[in-house]
């Protein structure tokens, strides 16, 4: 290695490339692209979190002014909650648009969360989006291979290799070289428009850049720093082991043709055959099936319930139900919820479970394909990932639980079981209950999830670099 | 003209040999059978679960009226769920399109109907973002870049090897040697689009009827379009490099840029703050009756239903009827919200049909999807099923649950049965006619650009 021409290649190849004015035309192109999906997409996201704002605003005022009632009209009234989207959403809108955007909170059920951007759109979508991901991801390193097609191929062609060879430089040294000019001209072209429109973008969305915030915009930008190198590596290589530029050019298009469509459709589809999830029908079944045996208060003739009533009538002396100094009707709707509530999340885990097995099988392949990596790492920091949508169920499913729990508990202790539907207890008892708010997952937990992705776009940069070194050593590679 | 098919053969026999040629038809082939193996599965497993569903109802049913015996109906009203199916139609495997989204098996209370329409259905989102891998696919997505590869090099090859020169000077017949080496390219895509559809016809067993006819149609002339698009961007007499970076180029352009900028056109000119709408005044409009005087429920509810006027209702204790009023009346406030959230998803439909106008590949999605009943239409038409359904329910219940019927004196499975939609043809003509404007368009200045470019400068050297 000569660190010297290495230099000099690599500054030659800059030149080469700022000279070029397909470059030029390509960038101010994907540059014109990349503002548009960042101008739309802030506004998309800006507008739909000002919209779910006013929802959950309304929600909640109505939930604060209403009048005295029977605590379990109030457990059924419920409770809305609508998700808003991430502050990084703008740049990678990941799976937001697949996921629900509202959710009805009541007692004894758990509803889906619903109204997802999908649901109310036509097949369009299923082209993708275009958010400034988008164009990271995929037209990026299209670039490169535009305009690193040639680098090696295009010597070989014309015979310049041959008498760059026979100076002082290493065939190593050149390919390093060209990597490391296309490597910078690809990071100075678009690292700093990434940094900047992120940080300007989430600064306008959320008002503030917070210390959590920016981290997350330095890793994300470090991360697809190594996404283009590892693409620059593959570019370099498959330019030097073609006989002819137009060679290069058609493998490089057919494997960017392979890592952004083909594997990820197919390692998906692969995952969810690997393994099965069970549809809605299923998992309500399965859930209902066990509750009929661990007790189901709608049943009159349940055993649990039976053996419950008798050990409470046997607790408190009395021998009937109205006797008790507490609502009977109450405790078994209490006691009915922590069931339901409990089968409930044990099947719902089993099922997030199932979905993680299935997506592991794409995360997996992010090193057998860098833009499945670079795809799982972005959503993950930009915080539109799986584990931040499941992160939401799982909030709200706690919080109508202990809200449910909590008006069970009014229920119990000031409702008389006698004439219990007549009565109504102070507006104020659920007023002073505390609203939803959403804990995004930290940086940590989005990271560790992220971290074999990480790991891949590592392994490709590594894996790049031995790969030169090997072509290097090869003579056939270099006629 | 003997000569001349003799040509035309040798030609077809060198095209045939290229490796560019077996390997993308290998590849073609071998992802389009798996295309099949997973529409396939995906739409089986539907079927499967519509299968389950009668008897998932049937026992649900009875144990509903088992732990209701000793009531009256109108308590025990309150648990029973109404399954609806909305079975695929046998072309939404060719086509799977928002299957995967759109709820398929919604049931529903006799509550308000509105915060029971938008179920969603359990998925893994991830795998709804990958997409769906069918034979739609294939052909909108992988086919064009077969199109690209067998195209892109037609002329330039020629000249970049120096055949260009020798046959320049050896023939005065460049324009029939241009038309021949591209019609036997038409011809092999063709035979080939051809192949790949009528295996997908065998294994997916779509119905030789009318719809899979229009899907090969909507095919067919997609293949044309980017044939001729190919041959636009070849007619410009420019090196195979430039040609293949355009092609490419205009794939991305036609299959990725412009309906991800289309999508979110779409969805942020036409939100739908309806659907949140309907669901906080479908909720507030049911509860606040709770605290209302009963009477104007109740007129709201006979306005309606004036034959159940003479049933009294009493003013100070809960009664059924009332109770029903009440989930009625929700529905009833909620209505405007509903119809708007309704007519905001025909404004969508109507926007991405105006788009598809300038986007030949999304004409051909949407007409597949048109024609495979799985676009938001249908949808739509399903859920307008479901509203319909819950209303003959609730009118079938009614008179037993004003008349305090006991529920075991009640045949609870007697009510009308759910009819599905079934499948509605429609001629995808807008999307054919889109796709055929456009390549018109691409033949004819490809045809000008011919000239100019290849067979004038014969003539100049002519001079």
């Amino acid at each position: 290695m000569h660190l010297h021409y290495i230099k000099l290649i690599a500054r030659q190849e800059w030149n080469a490339i700022f000279r070029g004015r397909n470059t030029r035309i390509l960038y101010f192109s994907l540059l014109a692209v990349s503002l548009l999906a960042m101008i739309t997409g802030w506004q998309y996201v800006g507008k739909f979190n000002r919209q779910q704002a006013t929802a959950h605003q309304q929600v909640y005022d109505q939930w604060m002014s209403q009048p005295d009632r029977h605590p379990h009209r109030v457990a059924h009234y419920g409770y809305l909650v609508f998700r808003e989207k991430s502050p990084l959403s703008f740049f990678d809108f990941g799976l937001d648009s697949y996921v629900g955007n509202a959710v009805f909170l009541e007692a004894h059920r758990q509803n889906t969360i619903n109204l997802s951007e999908a649901s109310f759109s036509n097949g369009m979508l299923r082209f993708g989006e275009l958010s400034m991901a988008l164009v990271l991801q995929l037209l990026v390193p299209l670039l490169i291979i535009f305009i690193g097609f040639p680098t090696i191929a295009g010597l070989k062609q014309n015979g310049v290799l041959k008498i760059l060879l026979c100076q002082r430089a290493s065939y190593f040294d050149l390919l390093v070289g060209k990597t490391a000019g296309l490597t910078a001209a690809i990071w100075i072209l678009f690292l700093p428009l990434i940094l900047i429109s992120l940080f300007v973008g989430s600064f306008f969305l959320s008002g503030k850049i917070g210390v959590d915030n920016t981290l997350r915009i330095l890793i994300i930008v470090s991360s697809y720093a190594v996404y283009f190198l590892s693409i620059v590596l593959l570019v370099v290589g498959v330019s030097a082991v073609s006989r002819s530029a137009k060679q290069a050019l058609m493998a490089l298009v057919f494997g960017w043709i392979l890592f952004i469509i083909i594997i990820p459709k197919s390692a998906q589809t692969l995952g969810s055959r690997l393994y099965e999830a069970p549809n809605k029908i299923a998992f309500e079944q399965a859930i209902e099936a066990e509750m009929s045996q661990q007790g189901d208060s709608h049943n009159p003739n349940d055993p649990h319930f039976a053996q419950l009533k008798a050990d409470l009538l046997k607790k408190y002396g009395v021998d009937s139900v109205q006797a008790l100094p507490l609502n009977y009707g109450a405790f078994v709707m209490k006691e009915s919820e922590t069931i339901t509530s409990t089968l409930f999340n044990k099947h719902f885990d089993r099922l997030i479970g199932t979905y993680r097995s299935q997506n592991a099988v794409s995360t997996a392949f992010g090193f057998a394909d860098p833009f499945l990596a670079i795809r799982n790492l972005s959503m993950n920091l930009s915080g539109t990932d799986f584990d931040s949508f499941t992160a939401f169920q799982q909030q709200t499913e706690r919080y109508r639980y202990e809200k449910s729990q909590r008006l069970n508990e009014i229920h119990l202790t000031q409702i008389q079981y006698r004439n219990d539907s007549q009565q109504k207890v102070g507006a104020d008892h659920w007023q002073r209950m505390p609203d939803f708010t959403f804990q995004p997952l930290s940086i940590a937990a989005n990271l560790s999830a992220a971290g074999i992705s990480l790991a891949a776009l590592v392994c490709w940069v590594l894996a790049g670099f031995g790969a030169l070194y090997y072509i290097s050593t090869k003579r056939h590679f270099q006629l | 003209m003997k000569r001349y098919r003799s040509v035309l053969l040798l030609e077809l026999r060198n095209f045939l040999r290229s490796k560019t040629v077996q390997m993308g038809t290998i590849g073609v082939l071998a992802f389009a059978f798996y295309s099949f193996l997973h529409a396939n599965q995906v739409i089986d497993q539907q079927e499967q679960t519509i299968t389950s569903v009668p008897s998932v109802q049937k026992n649900h049913l009875q144990q509903v009226v088992t732990h209701g015996t000793g009531k009256v109906a109108g308590t025990t009203a309150y648990y029973p769920f109404f399954y609806t199916v909305n079975p695929p139609a046998p072309w939404a495997r060719f086509a799977l399109g928002q299957r995967d989204i759109y709820p398929y098996t919604l049931k529903v209370k006799m509550l308000a109907i509105e915060g029971q329409l938008y179920d969603s259905e359990l998925t893994n989102p991830l795998t709804l973002l990958a997409g769906n891998l069918d034979a739609a696919f294939v052909f909108l997505f992988l086919l064009p870049l077969l199109i690209i590869a067998l195209t892109y090099n037609v002329i330039s090859e020629e000249q970049e090897t120096g055949v260009w020169n020798i046959l320049h000077t050896s023939t005065t017949h460049v324009g029939q040697t241009v038309a021949g080496k591209l019609l036997v390219r038409l011809g092999v895509l063709l035979l080939l689009t051809f192949a790949v559809f009528t295996a997908a016809c065998l294994s997916l067993q779509l119905p030789f009827t009318g719809p899979t006819f229009q899907l090969l149609l909507v095919v067919l002339i997609y293949v044309l379009f980017w044939f001729t698009m190919a041959a636009l961007i070849v007619s410009f007499g420019k090196r195979s490099s430039f040609n293949a970076t355009a092609l490419i180029c205009v794939w991305i352009f036609l299959t990725i840029l412009l309906p991800g900028i289309a999508t979110i056109v779409v969805s942020s000119s036409v939100p739908v703050p309806e659907a949140s709408e309907t669901a906080i005044r479908q909720r507030e409009g049911y509860h606040a009756k709770w605290d209302q005087p009963k009477k104007a429920t109740m007129e709201k509810f006979y306005a309606v239903y004036p034959q159940y006027r003479h049933y009294p209702i009493p003013d100070h204790t809960f009664s059924p009827g009332w109770y029903y009023a009440m989930q009625f009346s929700g529905d009833l406030d909620s209505k405007h919200a509903s119809e708007q959230l309704f007519e905001k998803l025909s404004q969508r439909q109507s926007l991405s049909e105006t788009m598809s106008w300038f986007n030949p590949v999304i004409a051909a999605q949407q007409a597949l999807n048109k024609v495979a009943n799985t676009d938001l239409e249908s949808h739509v038409r399903y859920l307008q099923s479901v509203k319909a359904h819950h209303r003959q329910i609730r009118e079938y219940f009614y008179p037993h649950i004003f008349e305090d019927t006991p529920t075991e004196h009640l045949d609870w499975a007697g009510y009308p049965p759910y009819q599905p939609v079934g499948y509605v043809s429609e001629f995808p003509a807008a999307g054919i006619l889109a796709i055929l404007g456009w390549s018109f368009a691409c033949l004819a200045l490809a045809f000008v650009l011919f000239k100019r470019n290849f067979l004038t400068i014969k003539n100049l050297s002519h001079d």
